[in-house]
């Protein structure tokens, strides 16, 4: 199977926004997932400056995807689902 | 402006920097220095005044103190470096009890292009050193209309890259006085041993090292280590500048992206990028990917970036506000974080251009976020000035 790659967004907006609690995902999604998942840092997504309806940062991308408003239960879940 | 005028304000700084410092130990049981030392770097040179107060301490330090600042004051003012040291001379008083100045001195206005005068009065006879090399140069003598045992010494010297002027109080000359070995103490001979030696070792050593090894050594030489005298001691060392450039923030027309990556790529010193989409662009326009380093390490800053053909690259406004925060405390603290790497790169530089984006990023105004944001360009100034009047840095900035 490819490797997902996981982006967790470092940028300005992102970090103020929290996202610098999200690096917990480093350990835990190899742990939960193995080595399919790789996890990186980011910086500026581009996410914040577009206004998404769908939500605000902090933002994580999960190959195409973007999660907003991204928390570690959110992240895990989508994997979750993903994976499946 | 064309590319050429920017290469030439970009290198707003000039072919030769002058790094100058100094170091000094009281005397032994002293609660104050008694040497005072001053120095100011003003457009196109630097002036400095090192002064010796007569005796020790509290005294001392007033004598010196004011004799270097009123003396630096009227050179800065546009007095002509000998005429000021002139009327100083003729005014400083003479100490009652012991017939002798109450201060003496050594000034210094040396130019980027390297004339240089000196006078001294009092002080020990500087040293002048080129290629490993002893130059000596015979001075002027100026005496004194009001006091008949007082004069002065004038140099003119034309300084080149590489040349070092080492200045002490005669704290370093007589230190180890009436020890067996040196019965005569230190000398100007053996501090002119220890330099070049010292030199020869570390043939880039800067300012602020040599002087405070020969304060060390001064300390060492004395018997028991107490200093007998103050102990201080000045050098300057006349070098290519170190230029940097930091990035920061996206240029105000998208349309300039490629032309300012190329310049920036062009650049041969030193380069910062301090900013998610400043580097996002210089990415895309280089063709060079940026990866963080997810050691999600230290405190509260995003970490910092990798780019080929950046020395360091950041979190825009975040880092930036926590350096000015480090550059402002009193003893700069350098932390491992980004901020704490970027004040380091600002400390190596002697000549930084900042190119400042002036496009703001509408996410950073967002009134839901936890945070207020600083505003770019003013925390940008605030650091310029800092490293300007704090840190003695030349600076250029330009909104680009
Ligand atoms: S800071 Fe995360 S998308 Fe811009």
């Amino acid at each position: 199977m490819k490797q997902i790659e996981l982006k967790i967004c470092l940028g300005t907006s992102c970090y103020v926004m929290g996202s610098s609690h999200l690096h917990e995902l480093v350990d835990m999604v190899p742990s939960r997932f193995g080595d399919i998942v790789n996890v990186v840092g980011h910086n500026c997504l581009g996410q914040c400056s577009k206004n998404l309806e769908a939500g605000g940062p902090p933002y994580v991308q999960v190959d195409d995807e973007i999660i907003p408003d991204a928390s570690i239960e959110k992240v895990l879940q989508y994997l979750e689902i993903k994976l499946k | 402006m064309t590319r050429k005028q920017w290469r030439k304000q970009a290198a707003g700084c000039p072919a030769m920097f002058i790094d100058i410092d100094y170091a000094q130990v009281k005397k032994y049981n002293q609660n104050a220095y008694g040497d005072y030392f001053s120095s100011k770097r003003v457009p196109g040179r630097v002036i400095a005044v090192l002064s010796d107060g007569l005796g020790s301490g509290i005294k001392a330090n007033i004598l010196s103190c004011m004799t270097a600042i009123m003396l630096l004051k009227f050179i800065d003012a546009g007095a002509d470096i000998k005429k000021a040291c002139e009327i100083i001379m003729n005014s400083l008083p003479v100490c009652k009890v012991r017939k002798i100045s109450y201060a003496t001195f050594s000034a210094l206005d040396c130019r980027d292009d390297g004339e240089t005068h000196i006078v001294e009065e009092g002080n020990p006879q500087f040293i002048w050193i080129r290629d490993g090399q002893v130059l000596e140069t015979m001075p002027q003598i100026v005496p004194s209309e009001t006091f008949s045992k007082r004069k002065m010494q004038l140099y003119d010297l034309k300084l080149m890259d590489g040349d070092r002027l080492v200045f002490c109080s005669d704290g370093v000359t007589q230190s180890g006085l009436g020890s067996p070995e040196l019965r005569l103490g230190l000398r100007r001979d053996g501090l002119i041993d220890f330099v070049l030696k010292k030199i020869a070792v570390k043939p880039d050593i800067s300012s602020r090292e040599l002087s405070k090894t020969v304060v060390n050594f001064a300390q060492n030489t004395e018997i028991d280590r107490k200093a007998q005298d103050d102990i201080s001691a000045v050098s300057i060392y006349c070098r290519e500048p170190r230029k940097s450039i930091v990035f920061t923030g996206p240029p105000y027309h998208n349309g300039q992206d490629g032309k300012y990556a190329a310049l920036f790529k062009e650049f041969t010193g030193k380069k910062a990028v301090c900013g998610g989409t400043t580097s996002n662009i210089l990415a895309r326009e280089l063709n060079t990917p940026v990866n963080i380093k997810v050691s999600f390490t230290s405190g509260s800053l995003p970490p910092p970036m990798e780019m080929e053909g950046a020395d360091l690259v950041t979190e825009g406004i975040l880092t930036l506000t926590r350096a000015l925060e480090y550059l402002e405390s009193p003893e700069v603290v350098v932390n491992e974080d980004a901020a704490g790497q970027l004040v380091r790169f600002f400390l190596e530089s002697d000549c930084i251009d900042f190119w400042v984006g002036a496009k703001l990023n509408q996410a950073h105004y967002d009134p839901s976020l936890p945070v207020e944001i600083e505003i770019r360009k003013n925390v940008i100034k605030k650091i310029s000035k800092l490293l300007e009047e704090k840190y003695i840095k030349k600076v250029s900035l330009q909104y680009i």
